[in-house]
């Protein structure tokens, strides 16, 4: 078959430029990736950062107050606590903290400590016998010993921020208690306790353990996250679709090209007629174009981890792009004389209509897109195309997605037609 | 026998431009027939008719019996082309440019590369096959460029200007296997602005000026027309328009043609002419520093139906 001898030519050709190969996979990765690195990285995964888990080991040595015991419900994690110690042992063991540390209990300090010098644990936590004790009397200073292993930077700043947090809180409580002394002039370790069981369990938010999660960057990113995800993935999208397009028109330029430099008049001598001729050439288009889409629709997912959405909507946009993509250079083509003229005009339109297209992710930012931008991007394929594989993100099913794909199927037999018939008639 | 080709009455013109005007020639089978003819003389619009590429305004051509306008599939399958202007694929090798053209020609499979390594062979560029075409000097593209024309071993070839800007040697091997085709078998159709290259290689030779086709026959027959006159070249010490008007009316001289100081005469005897062309010389203090006398030659033709020189 000489069309596909043809459009093997031509693809052959189009994988061996650099220029094109940079234009086709390069520049749309490196985009997404300069955003993708500008968040952080953060779209990787649905968890935010991934931080090490920390190893923590905990001697809890704290004999407790006089009279300190906070019931069940005085304090977050619902369980019954004898003393302070036991509160934050008690908290820093609540799974929301699960992919941060992995606590483990001691029962002496040395034991900790050597847990810490033997590089079994990242950071031991000595929360000494009179703690509790310290704490209660107003005029003593409670202090809890963080000893860490110097070679980790992450792991203990982020026990020592959620222990810092944590005493804030308890210093809350503190106040409370020397509020409570001076007016009633007791210093009774069991009202003291009383006080303190209290103010706990009048904290504002109730859930103490999701308070410390959104005060600590590693935790509250979660949310920042799935912002950040999407919009990687929006703008990769975009992306794809812009060089899609780019790339249909700069493939469909080697009909000029090969005009000017003769190869297409001596293809002409020979006995190939002029549509298997045009045929091979428009097929290598569109399968440049399906290999350019399939690949980077792949890099996205496994570099950026972008999730796609269901296969078959996803097809079936992508194919409806793919056809676009190439009528619409080839229409685009027939409407120019020179490659020289080619080169100075497709900028300007493939950046027109691909800003255009894209116009919705652009105001993605500033929430729903105004209707003149919905409007504006439907004049042009990009815009479909767009709104197509926003769909499929979006987790559309294929009925969803029709009117996308009709569209841009429309357009492309518009653009063909136009091609077809300009072409035949200027190589006739 | 049936013509290779029969050209009838061609005409083409690019708006005001009239490129061809009513040319008219046949080739017999196996010859070697040349177009000779001065930058713009018409020999590119005519090969390109004859092609298929441009549909000629008025007039007809039939390759071995296949009508340009009638049968333009039929003209392609029996012909083979080499363009004047290099055609090929520069990011590829000379074997996959090779392949692929051959595939355009119907060749497939096992005969295509069999055929492949032939043509490497003739244009001698087995060794560096696998190299992309942008490496190659302008002689060896050029020779790839004749070796796409061969390859489905057409009956009838045209070649234009095929040795155009390249070193003796090239243009040597060229010539060698314009001559091996004919011994082939093959029709050629030839176009140079040559004149030593339509006198070594043809059996015929058309000589075209502006689009008009001004004289043909064999070399033999074509320098008849200038018959025993003598072409003189002569150089002088300065301009040559000082004494090109009054050459023109010395006595025994037929043609006058000036080049940056260099004068072609022709001239029914030069043992006369001469020393009046000295005389005339003298008088207008004008220096004759070179004479050189030569046999009647496709230049004095072309100088005596035109007026002016072949080259440019
Ligand atoms: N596509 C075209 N458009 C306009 N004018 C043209 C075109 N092709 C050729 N011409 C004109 O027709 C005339 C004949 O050109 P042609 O190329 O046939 O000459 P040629 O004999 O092949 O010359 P050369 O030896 O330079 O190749 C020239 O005056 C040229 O300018
Ligand atoms: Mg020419």
């Amino acid at each position: 078959m000489k069309v596909i001898d043809i459009a093997i030519k031509d693809m052959t050709r189009s994988f061996r430029s650099t220029f094109a190969l940079i234009f086709m996979f390069g520049v749309p990765l490196l985009m997404t990736g300069m955003f993708y690195f500008m968040f952080g990285g953060a779209a990787k995964s649905d968890q935010g950062f991934s931080v090490p888990v920390t190893k923590v080991v905990v001697a809890n040595l704290d004999t407790g107050g006089p009279g300190f015991e906070a019931a069940s419900s005085a304090f977050p994690v619902g369980t019954k606590a004898h003393s302070l110690g036991d509160m934050i042992l008690t908290t820093l063991k609540d799974k929301s903290f699960a992919n941060l540390m992995e606590i483990s209990v001691v029962d002496n300090a040395e034991a900790a400590r050597a847990q810490v010098d033997g590089q079994k644990a990242g950071v031991a936590l000595i929360i000494p016998a009179d703690f509790s004790q310290r704490f209660s009397d107003l005029n003593g200073q409670a202090t809890i010993e963080l000893y860490q292993d110097p070679t980790l930077t992450i792991g203990p700043s982020i026990v020592r921020s959620i222990l810092s947090q944590f005493m804030d809180s308890m210093s809350g409580a503190r106040l409370a208690v020397s509020v409570v002394s001076k007016q009633t002039g007791s210093t009774d370790p069991a009202v003291i306790g009383q006080v303190v069981s209290q103010y706990m369990a009048s904290i504002p938010t109730g859930d103490q353990s999701a308070a410390l999660l959104d005060l600590h960057a590693p935790a509250a990113s979660k949310p920042a996250a799935n912002t950040v995800a999407t919009i990687v993935s929006f703008i990769m999208a975009g992306m794809t679709i812009f060089y899609a397009f780019f790339t249909g028109t700069s493939t469909a330029q080697s009909i000029i090209r090969e005009d000017e430099d003769g190869t297409l008049p001596r293809l002409f001598t020979t006995p190939t007629t002029q549509t298997t001729i045009l045929g091979g050439k428009f097929l290598a288009v569109g399968l440049t174009v399906v290999v350019q889409m399939t690949v980077l629709l792949i890099l996205g997912r496994l570099i950026f981890g972008i999730q796609w959405g269901s296969l078959l909507p996803l097809v079936l946009v992508t194919l409806s792009t793919v056809m676009a993509a190439a009528t619409f250079g080839i229409f685009m083509m027939s409407l120019l004389k020179t490659s020289k003229q080619a080169g100075a005009v497709l900028g300007g339109v493939l950046t027109v209509t691909g800003m255009l297209g894209m116009i919705k992710i652009f105001t993605m930012g500033s929430g729903s897109s105004p209707a003149w931008a919905d409007l504006a991007s439907s004049f042009v394929p990009q815009g479909w195309a767009v709104r197509g594989l926003s769909q499929v993100m979006n987790s559309a099913s294929l009925n969803e997605v029709l009117l996308s794909c009709a569209a841009l199927l429309g357009m492309s037999v518009v653009f063909f037609l136009v091609g077809v018939l300009r072409f035949q008639k200027r190589f006739a | 026998m049936e013509k290779a080709i029969d050209v009838q009455n061609l005409h083409k013109a690019f708006g005001e431009q009239k490129a061809v005007q009513g040319v008219s020639f046949e080739v017999q089978p196996g010859e070697i027939f040349s177009l000779l003819g001065p930058n713009g003389a018409g020999k590119t619009t005519t090969i390109s008719m004859l092609s298929c590429l441009l549909h000629p305004d008025e007039g007809d051509a039939f390759i071995l019996g296949h009508s340009i306008r009638k049968d333009a599939m039929g003209v392609k399958s029996v012909l083979g082309v080499v363009p004047q202007e290099i055609a090929m694929y520069e990011d590829m090798s000379a074997r996959e440019n090779l392949t692929f053209w051959g595939k355009m020609y119907g060749l497939r499979g096992a005969a295509l590369k069999t055929r492949v390594n032939e043509v490497l062979e003739v244009i001698g560029l087995t060794d560096r096959a696998k190299e992309f075409i942008k490496k190659y000097s302008g002689g060896m593209k050029r020779r790839v460029n004749i070796g796409i024309a061969l390859l489905h071993k057409p009956k009838v070839i045209y070649m234009d200007e095929p040795t155009v800007g390249i070193d003796p040697q090239s243009r040597r091997s060229i010539l060698d296997s314009v001559l091996k085709l004919k011994q082939e078998g093959t029709t050629v159709l030839y176009t140079t602005h040559y004149m030593e290259e339509a006198q070594e290689l043809s059996d015929h030779i058309a000589i075209m000026d502006q689009g008009k086709m001004i004289a043909s026959g064999t070399h033999a027959e074509l320098v008849k027309i200038v018959g025993a006159m003598d072409r003189i070249r002569v150089t002088i010490n300065s301009e040559s328009a000082k004494v090109l008007e009054t050459w023109k009316t010395v006595t025994g001289v037929t043609k006058v043609s000036a080049e940056d100081g260099t004068l072609t005469i022709l001239a029914d005897d030069s043992n006369r002419v001469l020393p009046r062309l000295f005389e005339s010389a003298a008088t207008r203090a004008v220096r004759i520093t070179s004479v050189d006398i030569q046999e009647p030659n496709l230049e004095s033709v072309f100088l005596h139906l035109t007026g002016r020189a072949l080259r440019d």
